[in-house]
Parts: C-alpha cells; sequence; structure tokens
C-alpha cells in the first residue's frame, strides 16, 4: 500500500495539501491504492476529507485507527440524544454562544452543550458535578460519536485526556503533568492497541506515531512489494521513519526549500523544518523534490546515499492541454495576474515597482492580485503593497481582488502573470498560469518559478529582486506582438511538462525502485519471501 | 428475603460484620433466604468472606452488582502472564515479593504490585510518566479480573476512578474535585444502567438506589441495618415490608449511669431523628432494651440473638496454663488491663502464658502495649498474635484455660459466648450491658468489681490451680454456650417473629 503522511486537513489548505490531493487524484485515476495518513486528532476532519471529495476508505487518521472508528456512518447527534444522569433538566439556548446550558431542577448547572452548524449538532458538552465543579468535556465526531473524555483538574486544566473506541471503552489517553521544574507537560500516552491486545506507554507522541506506522506496516504487510511511505509534513515521522521495526520504503517530500536561505542553497543555515531529515538523509530510502534545480542543491549540498526524485507536485490535468489555445490578441492588452497570498514571503510590492516602471512606458498596463491578506505584523505585507501603489499612484492600474477559485475565467482573459517571491517551495500558481497561456515573468528565485519559467520560452526570469528589469522585459513584450504570441504559445506548450502522463511516470519511477529494492530489504531484515 | 445492610466486609473485621455474617448464615441455613449487603468498593471482598465463612451466594456487594462481578469465581491471575503486556518491549523486574517493575530498556513504565501474601497474583499496575508521575492505575479483584482503572491530579491525589465489567466497559464513573477548597468525591455516575445513566452526589445516594433496585421486586423484602451510619439510608428506602436496625454497641457516650449518659450522636437517627421509619429497634440484652425503653417509649425495642455459634466443642486437654484476650486492642476494652492481670497471674505461676488475639487500633498502641508488657516482665509470656481467622480462633479456644473479659463496656460478648462453646471459663469485670447477661459469678466463671486487677487475678489463678473448680465452670460455660447454637438462636428470632 501507498501511504501520504500528513497532520491534518482543515477546510483552508496550504499547498501541501493541495498538492497530497492532486497525487491522490493521479494515483486514484491509474488503479494505485493510496491511504492518506492524518497524524492530529481532527473532530472535524471526515467534514474536510469529505469536502476535499476524498473517500473515507483513503482517509487513515491515527487515532480513528486506534480507536476503530475508520469507518464510521455519520449520524445525526442533538442536545436531547444525550445523558446527564439527572432527572428533568431544563434547556436554555444560548445561541450567541452556540450553546445550551443544561440546569437541574434547582437551578443548578449541569451541562454545557456545545453545538455546531444550522442543524445544531453537538461538538462537546462540558459537564458539572453537583457541587459546580467542571469535572469533564466529552469531545464528539462530527460524524456523530464520542470520541474524546477529557478530565480536568481541580485548578480547571486538562488533566487527562481519553479517547474512545466504537464501542466507548478507553483505548488510548495521553496525561497533562508537572515536570521536575513544575512546567505544566503533556507527559505521555498509553495505549491499549486492539491488533494485539497489549498496553504500551510512550512518552511523546512521535513515538506514539512510530507505532501507529509499525501498526500500519504490519497490517498492509506484503512480500511482493513494500509499503510505501510518503511523508508530506517533515515533524510527524521524519524521526519515526528511522525506527520502524520492519522494512518500508520510506520516501521523504520536500515541499520547501531545505535551505533558509533559498536563495544561498549550498551554505545558509538550513530550514529549521528540514534540519534533522537533512542530517539523516541516509536514512529514508528517497527525497523527493519538486523541481530538478532543488534535487541538484540536496545533491551538492549533501552528497547522499539515498536516491533522489523529482517530481512535480502540480499536475495540469489532460482537459486543461488539451483545450483551444487563447491568442494574445483576444487577450486584455497588458493585463497582468497574480494568484498568491498577500505575504511577505511573496513579496507582491516589487511586483507593484515594476509595474510601476512599466506604465510609464505602456500606460495600458494593469495588475490583479488575487488571495488573501497575510494578517502578520498588522498587515504588514499588504501596507507595503498598498504604499507603493499610493507612491506611484497606480490606483488605477493595481487592485487588490481578494481570493477567487475562478481561475480558468480570469487566467483566460489575461495575458500575463508575474512572481516576484523570496522563496518558493514549487508554486502551484505559476504552473497554472503557463497552462493557461499566460506569459510568465519571475525573479530567479528557488524551487518551482525559476524552472517553470524558461526564460525565453514562456516568459522570462529575472535576477532576484531586479524589479527594473523585470520591467523592461515586460515592456520588450507588450510592445512586441510576435514575442507576446511566441511565450504565450511557449507558456501553453511547456505546460506540457506537468502532463498527468509525465507526472505519473516519474511517480511509477518511485513505485519502481520501492520494488526493486524490497529483496534486498527483505533480506537484510532476515524476512526473505 | 431478608437483607442484612451494611458497609463492607473488612480484613479486619469487628463484632458487627461477624454477628451480621453469622445471622446471615444461621437465616439460610434454616430456610429463611437472607443476604449480607455491603456498600464499598472492596477488591479482596471475596478473600474477606471467605475468611469470616460467608458463602459466595449470601453475600451482594454494591460495586460487584453494578459491574456484574457477582458471581465470578476466583483465577489466579500471574502478573507475569498478563497478557496485556508486550513482553517482547518491555521487561518485568522483580524486586523482592512484593513488587515488580515494567521497564523499557531500563526505563521504569510502571510498578506492579502483589496481591497480599500471595506468590506473585498482580494487585495493582500503576504507571509512570517520564517525570515519574503517577499516571494510571490499574486495580485488580482478588479473583484475578480487572476492576478498576483510576486518574490522578496533578498533586497525584486520586481524581477519577473508573469501575469497569468483565468487557472493560466503564459502567461507574466516580470523581473526586473541591469543595470548598477540600478535595473529596463528588460524583458517582451509573453510565448505562438499563440504559439509563444516573448521577449521584454521594456513595449513600448511589447506595440507596441500589437497596432501592435490590427490593424493586421483592414484596417480602425485610431490612437489617447493621451500621448506624448507613440508617439514614436504610431509611429512605422504599417498599421495604420490614426495617430493623441492630445495635453492636453501647448507645450512650458513657458507660456509666447509662439512664442519663447523652445518646451517641450516630444513635440520633434512629431513636430521635426519624424512627418511624424503621419496625423497631434490636438489641442483644434485657438492660439495653430497658435503658431504650425508659428513654424513648414510642421506640419498639427487641432482644434479638447478638451471634450464633456452630455448636459446642470439647476442650483439648490442658497442657499448659493459658490465659486468652480476645478483642480489638484498643482503649475502650483496656487490654493493659489485661496485661496487668496477667503480670500479677505469671507472678504465682511462672509457667503461664498470655496470647492477645486481636489486630491493634493502631501501630502507636501496639508498641505502646508491648512496651507495657516489657516494663511488667510478661514480655517472654504474651504473645500478641493479631487478628485472628475463625479457624485460628477455634484453635486457641480449644486450648485456653481461661478468657478475660476487661473492657470498659460491651453490648454483648460474642467473644465470651465462643470460648464457653469450647467449656473455657470466663473472668470479666462487672460492665455494662453483655457481662451480667452471659456470666454468673462462681458458675460459669468469674465476675469482679470494674477496674480490680489484684481481684481478678486472684479469679484467674484459682482457675488455674483448681482442676475442681475449673471442671465446674468450664461445663456451666458450655451449658450457657448451648443456648446460642443454631437451633436455639433461631427458635430466639422466631419467636420475634422473624
Amino acid at each position: 500500500m501507498i501511504f501520504f503522511i500528513n497532520s491534518t486537513l482543515q477546510a483552508n489548505k496550504s499547498g501541501i495539501e493541495h498538492a497530497e490531493i492532486k497525487r491522490l487524484r493521479l494515483f486514484n485515476h491509474h488503479n494505485t491504492d493510496v491511504r492518506m495518513i492524518f497524524r492530529d486528532w481532527n473532530p472535524s476532519l471526515h467534514i474536510a476529507t469529505a469536502a476535499a471529495g476524498i473517500e473515507d476508505r483513503q482517509v487513515l487518521n491515527m487515532f480513528d485507527y486506534f480507536q476503530d472508528t475508520l469507518a464510521m456512518p455519520q449520524q445525526a447527534l442533538h442536545v436531547d440524544d444525550i445523558s446527564f444522569g439527572v432527572p428533568h433538566v431544563r434547556y436554555e439556548d444560548d445561541a450567541a454562544q452556540n450553546r445550551y446550558l443544561v440546569t437541574a431542577q434547582n437551578g443548578q448547572l449541569v451541562a454545557r452543550v456545545n453545538y455546531r452548524g444550522a442543524d445544531r449538532q453537538v461538538w462537546s458538552t462540558e459537564l458539572f458535578d453537583g457541587y459546580n465543579n467542571l469535572y469533564r468535556v466529552d469531545n464528539y465526531d462530527a460524524r456523530g460519536f464520542k470520541t474524546l473524555v477529557q478530565y480536568y483538574t481541580p485548578d480547571n486544566k486538562v488533566g487527562t485526556e481519553a479517547w474512545l473506541d466504537r464501542q466507548g471503552q478507553v483505548v488510548l489517553e495521553t496525561f497533562h503533568k508537572y515536570d521536575m521544574q513544575q512546567e505544566w507537560q503533556q507527559a505521555g500516552w498509553r495505549l491499549r492497541d486492539r491488533r494485539d491486545g497489549k498496553t504500551y506507554q510512550f512518552d511523546t507522541i512521535e513515538h506514539l506515531t512510530l507505532h501507529f506506522l509499525d501498526d500500519v506496516n504490519a497490517e498492509f504487510w506484503s512480500n511482493e512489494r513494500p509499503n510505501v511511505f510518503i511523508l508530506d509534513r517533515a515533524h510527524i515521522a521524519d524521526w519515526g521513519f528511522l525506527h520502524l521495526k520492519k522494512p518500508a520504503y520510506t520516501a521523504f517530500h520536500l515541499h520547501n526549500s531545505q535551505a533558509g536561505n533559498a536563495q544561498e542553497p549550498l551554505h545558509s543555515i538550513l530550514n529549521n523544518n528540514y534540519e534533522f531529515s537533512m542530517n539523516a538523509i541516509d536514512g529514508y530510502d528517497c527525497v523527493i523534490s519538486a523541481t530538478q534545480r532543488q534535487t541538484n542543491d540536496v545533491e551538492a549540498r549533501f552528497h547522499p546515499h539515498t536516491k533522489l526524485f523529482t517530481i512535480p507536485v502540480g499536475i495540469v490535468p489532460d482537459s486543461l492541454l488539451n483545450a483551444p489555445r487563447i491568442p494574445v490578441k483576444d487577450r486584455q492588452f497588458g493585463k497582468m495576474v497574480v494568484f498568491a497570498r498577500v505575504a511577505w514571503e511573496k513579496h507582491l510590492d516589487d511586483l507593484c515597482r515594476a509595474i510601476a516602471i512599466v506604465k510609464k512606458a505602456v500606460p495600458e498596463v494593469s495588475l490583479d492580485i488575487y488571495g488573501y491578506a497575510d494578517s502578520s505584523d498588522n498587515y504588514r505585507a499588504r501596507r507595503a503593497v498598498e504604499a507603493v501603489i499610493k507612491e506611484n499612484q497606480l490606483e488605477d492600474t493595481v487592485t487588490l481582488k481578494g481570493y477567487t477559485t475562478n481561475i480558468d475565467e480570469i487566467e483566460n482573459q489575461a495575458m500575463m502573470y508575474g512572481l516576484t517571491s523570496r522563496m518558493e517551495g514549487f508554486n502551484l500558481a505559476i504552473m497554472e498560469a503557463i497552462s493557461h497561456g499566460l506569459i510568465s515573468f519571475s525573479y530567479d528565485v528557488n524551487y518551482g518559478p525559476n524552472e517553470i519559467v524558461q526564460d525565453g520560452v514562456n516568459g522570462n526570469v529575472v535576477p532576484y529582486e531586479d524589479y527594473q528589469e523585470m520591467a523592461r522585459d515586460i515592456i520588450k513584450v507588450l510592445k512586441n506582438p510576435q514575442l507576446a504570441q511566441k511565450y504565450s504559445t511557449g507558456a501553453y506548450d511547456s505546460s506540457e511538462r506537468y502532463s498527468e502522463a509525465n507526472v505519473w511516470q516519474d511517480w511509477t519511477n518511485l513505485l519502481a525502485d520501492a520494488k526493486r529494492v524490497w529483496p534486498a530489504k527483505l533480506a537484510a531484515a532476515g524476512l526473505e519471501a | 428475603m431478608y437483607y442484612f445492610v451494611s458497609e463492607n466486609i473488612f480484613t479486619f473485621n469487628s463484632g458487627t460484620e461477624h454477628s451480621q455474617a453469622r445471622r446471615t448464615k444461621l437465616f439460610n441455613k434454616m430456610g429463611r433466604k437472607a443476604v449480607y449487603v455491603s456498600r464499598n468498593y472492596n477488591r479482596y471482598l471475596e478473600r474477606d468472606r471467605q475468611s469470616v465463612d460467608l458463602p459466595a451466594d449470601q453475600s451482594l456487594n454494591m460495586y460487584d452488582y453494578f459491574q456484574g462481578t457477582v458471581n465470578v469465581p476466583r483465577q489466579e491471575q500471574n502478573l507475569r502472564l498478563l497478557p496485556e503486556l508486550p513482553l517482547d518491549e518491555y521487561h518485568i523486574h522483580a524486586h523482592g515479593p512484593n513488587y515488580s517493575t515494567l521497564d523499557q530498556a531500563g526505563k521504569k513504565l510502571a510498578k506492579i504490585t502483589v496481591q497480599p501474601a500471595t506468590v506473585g497474583l498482580v494487585n495493582e499496575i500503576v504507571t509512570n510518566d517520564q517525570y515519574g508521575n503517577q499516571t494510571t492505575r490499574e486495580n485488580w479483584d482478588w479473583r484475578g479480573f480487572l476492576s478498576s482503572v483510576d486518574y490522578f491530579h496533578p498533586d497525584g491525589s486520586l481524581g477519577v476512578r473508573r469501575y469497569l465489567d468483565l468487557k472493560g466497559n466503564t459502567v461507574i464513573e466516580q470523581v473526586w474535585m473541591n469543595v470548598n477548597g477540600k478535595l473529596q468525591p463528588t460524583l458517582w455516575k451509573l453510565l448505562d444502567y438499563h440504559d439509563q445513566m444516573f448521577r449521584f452526589n454521594t456513595e449513600d445516594q448511589l447506595y440507596l438506589f441500589f437497596l432501592n433496585e435490590l427490593i424493586h421486586d421483592d414484596d417480602d423484602a425485610k431490612i437489617i441495618s447493621d451500621r448506624r451510619t448507613l440508617d439514614y439510608v436504610v431509611a429512605d428506602v422504599q417498599g421495604a415490608k420490614q426495617k430493623w436496625p441492630a445495635f453492636h454497641g453501647l448507645h450512650t457516650e458513657r458507660t456509666h449511669n447509662v439512664a442519663s449518659a447523652p445518646l451517641l450522636p450516630v444513635y440520633q437517627d434512629v431513636l430521635t431523628k426519624f424512627p418511624d421509619a424503621f419496625d423497631g429497634v434490636l438489641v442483644a440484652t434485657p438492660q439495653q432494651q430497658q435503658d431504650l425503653q425508659s428513654r424513648y417509649p414510642q421506640v419498639n425495642v427487641l432482644v434479638a440473638p447478638d451471634t450464633v455459634i456452630d455448636d459446642i466443642h470439647p476442650h483439648q486437654p490442658q497442657t499448659a496454663q493459658v490465659v486468652l484476650y480476645v478483642g480489638r486492642l484498643s482503649a475502650e476494652k483496656r487490654p493493659e488491663e489485661a496485661l496487668k492481670v496477667f503480670a500479677e497471674v505469671k507472678r504465682q505461676l511462672p509457667d503461664a502464658k498470655m496470647i492477645m488475639a486481636g489486630y491493634a487500633s493502631g501501630p502507636d498502641y501496639l508498641e505502646q502495649l508491648k512496651h507495657q508488657a516489657n516494663n511488667l516482665g510478661i514480655d517472654g509470656s504474651v504473645d500478641f498474635a493479631g487478628y485472628q481467622t475463625q479457624q485460628q480462633l477455634h484453635e486457641l479456644y480449644a486450648h485456653a484455660s481461661v478468657i478475660l473479659q476487661t473492657s470498659e463496656a460491651e453490648s454483648f460478648g460474642m467473644n465470651l459466648v465462643e470460648a464457653m462453646g469450647y467449656g473455657v471459663p470466663v473472668v470479666t469485670y462487672d460492665i455494662q450491658y453483655g457481662t451480667p447477661y452471659l456470666v454468673l459469678d462462681d458458675q460459669n466463671g468469674y465476675v469482679v468489681p470494674d477496674g480490680l486487677d489484684q481481684a481478678m487475678a486472684t479469679k484467674v489463678i484459682k482457675l488455674l490451680t483448681d482442676d475442681t473448680d475449673w471442671q465446674s465452670k468450664s461445663q456451666a460455660a458450655q451449658a450457657k454456650a448451648v443456648g446460642y447454637t443454631p437451633d436455639k438462636t433461631f427458635a430466639k428470632w422466631k419467636q420475634l417473629g422473624f
């Protein structure tokens, strides 16, 4: 079996989750079964996975696994379905707080019942004893069953947490305690493992996760081919992968620059998220990067024995590749777009500076920015963009449009795409841009943009932070319709690199490697088939 | 059916529990279905029940009832054979006979204690975190199954107990939280009793619920309340045909001038607060009956047997001079008087021995008594034998020359009845209420004025040296004890309408 490993899935997905979901569709399309492992406890997980179009049978949450609640029917759960053990309780709707206050006949508070949504599905109950102490909070899964009981301390902290199986029995506990310095810590775990009926203790969730991966590896064991674990969030199992009980094929997937400064890939302090894995790189069976450039830099810096694969995280669907191409003359002249969060690392104020220069030569130019504004540092990134707009009187030229999903329509009308980020892991947006025939202008920034954009083929790559040069290249294109059409055609053509067939071929190579090395791994573990 | 309601069968029982257990057995033997009902959570109940010779089907504990573990036979569970321990990951490291630790690569994960006086049977599994805090405690029943799981508050005090059924489902949850800044149990929750949940603020509320459930379908339920602390619970039980508190002690704060002495607070429920909830009160002696009747004329007081012995037994040939004390070693029983008496006896009869059978009210008190024996120069002749099972007591009675009674007061004196069943004469102080009822001076023993230890010693020496006197007292003692054999005892119960 093939496993993609992540922490969780929320309604707001980052690039990693988008990449995973695209990969899942690719594998499913090629009838290659996959399980998406989500390690963290999340009572709303199955809402998020369902919304993302992921079938329950492919969702493998660690807590669900131990709780034996992987596949549960969706059930309504309302306040009157809940017992409190107190006769004749009254319910008072506290709609402002999305809860009911449940009181005994003497007026004493018995429980607060917290609900969500229009149908008021219960998601937690805060329970009080007969002396007004909050002693316990029950948490319900969105599918309508009790999943976690949290016992409170006399000073109102969560003390012991206990997860229940589908019969309501405790199968997993975690404990919050003081250490020797009187610091409040998550101090340990205890698991009654349904696979073997044994009770295990763990100091940390990392040890618990390793046990879970061992369980999964055993459950899906085959002598024919290894289980392939693809780790998409380093902290979940970068250590665990090194300590599996039985062999598996472990793939470490880089989703961002391994170097803290992506422009100094060989010397800068490592990206903290990848410091451990890059130091332990030979403990994995392979490392996956989304671009050849990143693969080369990893090779150059670490000289690993482990295999390196380059597999794009973006896929341009066949429907898009085969769609009618829109000539530049049918597009809005001078319209540049960018799809990005308005955040510091996207550096969109530089893109505005380039447009300010272009405008002096080609007044018809305009820029639409689509994306959420990042709130960090009191919307520092958006304020930087707004300052450049004001300084250069770009109010009619640059527009902050906010988030949209209407990509096809917007990109089929626009002409250009701009990118001035400080660093990237791949940048799905610019891949989508070329697949829509947009002429792209990008800083020479690692990793993704400087590979997706090919200088002189589908646009121009300019030196990092050289927005003047970018402006000159944009002007050249706007003043030369033949060049513009050449680049647009080049964009359509170059998106073929990310066709489903090409990306699948890359994955096939990896899976073939896993199969090829399997007999040797089995033999090394004394488990020859 | 008869329900004899109490707190527990303890490891070390007082006369109350013995009286209750014997009554239970007697009633069943005589064809009256009766059950010893206990409230406390006691993982050793099976062992303790056996130590008072109570058959399994005559004992019913509340927690067992709700946990569905009433009729579970014992299966010894060695800690090294616990199926839940992954012994390919963890070592079991023995630290002597009382406990082992569960270690992972030398790091302690848990402490596994051994059931008392067994070899390696699992008692508790106490897991700890990496900082050494206790995280969970699994409590195993004497019968070899996991009975409850505890969680702890940050200061290490007990926070939550989950009582389990045999499948591992939590059936009762108990919670300890603060009330006015003091940690105490604040909640008992029956989680799924006949598909319903019930919350209780106190254990006695749960006990009341349990008792009501117990007698719900019994239209001939007769309850005897054996513990004063539970009278208020029994008073609230619905639908019982009869309710009788059985007194096993003096009802007053002092033991002289009883008629005018203040009532002990625990007797208020029955005698002053809600006497109407009961059909009357059972006491062991006519004297206590009279005292109560004159003071509480509205209360129906009956004299009922407080004990029963299985039979009259032959006394073994006397090979040594053995003075016996049977009873708790606590101040109100004045064991120090017995030691003083024996010191005098030994001065004249150097070969005499004394056996002090009974558990001490505290380790300090025991030390004090041993120190006293040492000072009296009798430490080599006194055996502080501790708590004795019924079988051990019978051995002692069969060989004892005389039994002493030095208490400030006794409502009855089942130790004396038992000893007399073996023909052991009694030497006692003249105290309330049991003594005048059980012992006639110069008949089945001697009664000396309260506190006169020299006089008591003189009588003891006489019995130890004058075989003719001993024989006549011994025969009279046995004759007295005949009145407490099963048929005779039950005849008295029947006379009372039971």
